[in-house]
């Protein structure tokens, strides 16, 4: 939106000429007009089909309505957090393995890798919900949401890692083996260190994913946000409202999330951002 | 600059493949302790692979390397604490980007032996004055010259005390007003009696400060002499037209 072009799109496109700033002028007015048009015919479509009307919002003024979707805001808080520790050093350890000397472990590592990554979370959950309980293991539905959208992540973060370490460049390898560190210190203290720096970014993208995975909550009846809101929807028969206010938590959790991913990138980067480059990875 | 006799880099009909390629034809080459040995030669020659399976960065097909008489070890613990004994400095510097430059030249000397910190820090200032780059010690490689970087990469390998050093191009990637600060230590390093087996196309430096030249084309040694029956009397018709084709431009 700011007038300053961002070093992405320096990155990717030349300065433009006059004509291409004439053509951007145009869009942009033709995209506002657009925009403005879709939002007048979204707020007509509610007026006619009367969602406006105030018995649909005024529940929204109650002290009580904001303390249960608090109650789940803070469950989705809870499973997302767990669930991305868990995720992470999983996929620390799928990688480590993966890319360890060790055959055997090696080809174990890669097969659940590329299990959990292939298979969709509610299926992860379908399993720790209806069949592991059939043979006499009962645990709280926390960890029947927990433990899948965990293992689901684990896979994807697995590959993460294995992406960033293998990004580190060979020469640092070859440079600490030759000062006489030993491989499980040049893992240590050289490569992992560097490869999460450049995985960052994806790493908060996928905790993105975890938060969007608990909302699959309502199938173990675990009670996060999106539970809790259907809750408030059944009790209020106010359908589109109660969406549209969960829509904008959501929007805003994730929001949060990347605006961390961003400061996250902008700190680590400024360390070994290079002369050649003024911008960060 | 007087080289006493003992041997302490041996190559014995080493080989090496790459696929099809051979890349190391039967090499056979003793450097003596204290000797400054220069490979020169055509890219693709092997002097870099040659210089890199000294510490076993590169592994060999057959023949057989010894270090001070022994033969080098294949893996593990002993390999790693063979390489703590070698010096070693690349053509890209390679130090560790996510590391202060006194850090890099620390790292050595408190994971591999044991160093005190403090001890490791004041050791390392000494070695960054001694290469003119003590006022960076708190930048990250990043923020350095490309001069200053392999200087430091220089200091690194120089923290660990080694016995030798290994110089792979270590100014090819420099621009060029900046070789000569890096050529001046390796002159000095030279002169207190290292012992240097150098990459280079640098051959003012080969001239001026090696013990002997060796030139390879097509992963055999050629030939090889002091500097003065070298670069004055070429014997080979390879090593003659390298000459050539460099004093060309």
């Amino acid at each position: 939106m700011s007038a300053h072009a961002t070093s992405m799109r320096d990155a990717l496109y030349e300065a433009p000429g006059p004509k291409t700033r004439r053509r951007t002028a145009i869009g942009t007015v033709v995209s506002l007009v657009l925009l403005a048009v879709g939002i007048f015919f979204a707020i007509r479509q509610f007026y006619i089909t009367d969602q406006l009307n105030e018995r649909y919002w005024s529940f929204l003024l109650e002290w009580t309505t904001w303390r249960f979707l608090l109650e789940g805001l803070w469950g989705t808080i809870q499973v997302a957090i767990v669930s991305g520790i868990i995720s992470m050093l999983l996929g620390l350890l799928l990688m480590l393995g993966r890319i360890g000397h060790n055959k055997v472990l090696s080809v174990i590592c890669r097969v659940l890798t590329d299990l959990f990554r292939s298979l969709p979370s509610l299926l992860l959950i379908y399993f720790f919900f209806l069949v592991i309980p059939k043979y006499g293991i009962r645990m709280p539905s926390f960890w029947m949401l927990t433990i899948p959208i965990s293992l689901a992540a684990s896979g994807v973060l697995a590959e993460v890692f294995r992406a960033g370490v293998n990004a580190v460049p060979k020469g640092q390898t070859e440079a600490a083996m030759s000062i006489g560190l030993t491989h499980g210190k040049i893992v240590r203290k050289i490569i992992l260190p560097q490869a999460l720096r450049i995985v960052i970014p994806s790493l908060v993208s996928q905790l993105v994913v975890v938060v969007k995975d608990t909302t699959v909550a309502y199938v173990v009846s675990f009670p996060d946000l999106m539970q809790n809101a259907r809750v408030l929807i059944s009790n209020y028969d106010a359908l589109v409202s109660m969406y549209f206010v969960v829509a904008i938590i959501y929007i805003l959790i994730n929001y949060a999330i990347n605006q961390l991913s961003i400061y996250l990138a902008h700190r680590s980067g400024n360390k070994i951002v290079t002369r050649a480059s003024e911008n960060p990875l | 600059m007087a080289a006493d006799n003992t041997a302490i880099i041996q190559m014995h009909h080493v080989d090496k493949h790459y696929g099809e390629l051979h890349v190391l034809q039967d090499i056979n080459l003793d450097v003596q302790k204290g000797e400054v040995v220069v490979l020169i030669g055509p890219s693709g020659s092997g002097k870099s692979t040659l210089c890199r399976t000294i510490n076993r960065l590169e592994t060999i097909d057959s023949g057989e390397i010894l270090f001070e008489g022994k033969p080098l070890p294949e893996e593990g613990k002993e390999l790693a604490a063979y390489r703590a004994e070698i010096g070693m400095v690349f053509q890209s510097f390679n130090l560790f980007a996510h590391k202060s430059i006194l850090d890099n030249v620390t790292l050595g000397p408190r994971e591999v032996l044991g160093t005190p910190k403090a001890e490791a820090e004041m050791e390392a200032m000494e070695l960054l004055a001694r290469v003119g780059v003590a006022e960076q010690a708190h930048k990250v490689p990043a923020q350095l010259s490309g001069g200053q970087q392999q200087r430091v990469a220089i200091a690194r390998s120089l923290a660990m005390h080694p016995k030798a050093m290994l110089f792979d191009e270590p100014t090819s990637a420099l621009d060029p007003e900046m070789i000569n600060e890096v050529l001046e230590v390796m002159v000095e390093l030279a002169q207190e009696g290292m012992t240097m087996v150098v990459v280079t196309h640098e051959m003012s430096f080969a001239r001026r400060v090696s013990n002997r030249v060796v030139f390879m084309a097509d992963g055999q040694i050629m030939e090889e002499g002091t500097p003065d029956e070298f670069f004055d009397h070429p014997k080979t018709e390879r090593a003659k037209d390298f000459l050539d084709s460099i004093r060309g431009h």
